[in-house]
């Protein structure tokens, strides 16, 4: 056999053995590792693939952000709920969904998608051809970016609207509470994060420039800034109480807004929703790009904060706060 | 060439379905911990090649990405042990 499908065999392997040991996982720590160890085998999959921009994509919010995500979700659990899956007495309607979930709907769902599959025609050549011959009107050099923002610029537009809901769901449940102790900083975190901060933000504009013509784009650089924002969360920095008013919100929804101003006037000057002027493509994707990233790094680091900001507390006073809580 | 590096690629994932024994026994959150981050290195390495063997500037930049990030969550899981190891001194002083 060739070592490259020996490759693609045992990563396919190892992929669904983690897949099924993340989920079987009674402790959650193991689960989380598990999954961050997930992302990085499913970025390499991608890459196997042929899609390097999925890869981007996955390594950057799969397997770096979510992973801190759920590390820092671990955190806020109870210590009871934290080592272990809780097991609470089900009640009948309880014991009642789970026979009719795997008994009627997923084989019902299953036929009617066999049904539909077998409907569909099979198109091999897929819609690179058709994509390639319209490339040169798009605004962009590159086929993805000219999909996600303009061909089907309304699915990215979708997106952006679902993080932000994402994020007033998180705001509605709790307030940001400091997630780590502002006293005592490590000397090597300060220095690690002198270092690794101008990196970050420098790859997150190298990504976001990219996009125009390589894999790259909006939320893989809004990625990188939101990890850079938690790397200055983790070394003891916290965004001043003056910003986190309507500043904050505003850099939240300009990403959304600024796309939907877009749609809005195109629909009003030329009758359809996100159909550029071909002379205005580029700077128009560019803008849209350039606002998508401030906008995913800061709902992303929005979420890794676990809630709406507290305006009427001094920044200082907290960590006492906290002890106390916990006593 | 690209034989080898694929070679290579495929020994270095090989390494990561063992090391994953370390992150399902454990038996302590940092062996498990050490162990992801251990992957993310190799992973680095397993890109590094794959982008060498298909000629492709796109793989280095997700790799490029897996070496600036893993260090964050790597970052996370230590300031945020500190707090868990206060916590359950804590507990335990609760229940005693």
């Amino acid at each position: 056999m060739e070592p490259a499908l020996i490759f693609d065999l045992i990563l396919l392997l190892t992929l669904i053995s983690l897949a099924w040991l993340l989920l079987a996982s009674t402790d959650l720590f193991r689960a989380v590792v598990l999954f961050i160890a997930f992302g990085l085998l499913l970025a390499l999959a991608w890459v196997r693939l042929g899609a390097p921009d999925v890869a981007l994509a996955e390594a950057a919010i799969g397997a770096g952000i979510s992973g801190a995500l759920l590390l820092i979700g671990l955190g806020q659990l109870g210590s009871s709920e934290r080592d272990r899956c809780p097991v609470r007495p089900l009640t009948f309607l309880q014991h009642l969904s789970a026979p009719v979930l795997i008994g009627v709907i997923i084989p019902s769902v299953t036929v009617i998608l066999l049904l539909e599959l077998r409907q569909l025609q099979v198109v091999t050549s897929g819609q690179q051809g058709l994509v390639q011959n319209l490339l040169s009107i798009s605004g962009s050099d590159h086929p993805v970016t000219a999909v996600l923002l303009n061909f089907r610029a309304w699915d990215t537009l979708l997106e952006k609207g679902v993080l932000l809901l994402a994020l007033i769901t998180i705001w509605s449940l709790d307030q940001a509470r400091p997630r780590f102790e502002n006293t005592d900083i490590p000397p090597l975190l300060s220095g690690f994060g002198q270092l690794l901060l101008p990196l970050l933000i420098l790859f997150a504009g190298v990504l976001l420039w990219q996009g125009g013509y390589v894999p790259g784009g909006a939320f893989q650089a809004g990625a990188l800034l939101t990890a850079a924002m938690l790397l200055a969360t983790l070394s003891g920095y916290a965004l001043p109480s003056r910003w986190t008013g309507v500043a904050l919100r505003l850099v939240l929804v300009a990403g959304f807004l600024v796309f939907l101003a877009v749609a809005a006037i195109t629909l009003l000057l030329r009758g359809e929703p996100l159909h550029y002027p071909q002379r205005l493509a580029g700077g128009l994707i560019l803008l849209i790009e350039i606002v998508a990233t401030l906008s995913v790094a800061a709902i992303l680091s929005a979420a890794l904060a676990g809630g709406h900001p507290v305006t009427n507390l001094p920044p200082a006073a907290t960590p006492t706060t906290k002890i106390e809580d916990k006593s | 060439m690209t034989g080898l590096y694929i070679g290579l690629a495929l020994i270095l994932l090989l390494t990561i379905a063992v090391g994953l024994v370390r992150v399902l026994r454990g038996p302590t959150a940092t062996d498990r911990m050490l162990a992801a981050q251990l992957f993310g290195t190799t992973a680095v390495a397993i890109l590094l090649l794959l982008g060498q063997a298909g000629n492709s500037t796109a793989i280095w930049d997700v790799a490029l990405i897996f070496a600036l990030l893993a260090a964050v969550a790597a970052v996370t899981f230590v300031r945020r042990r500190n707090i868990d190891t206060d916590s359950h001194q804590e507990g335990n002083r609760g229940h005693h």
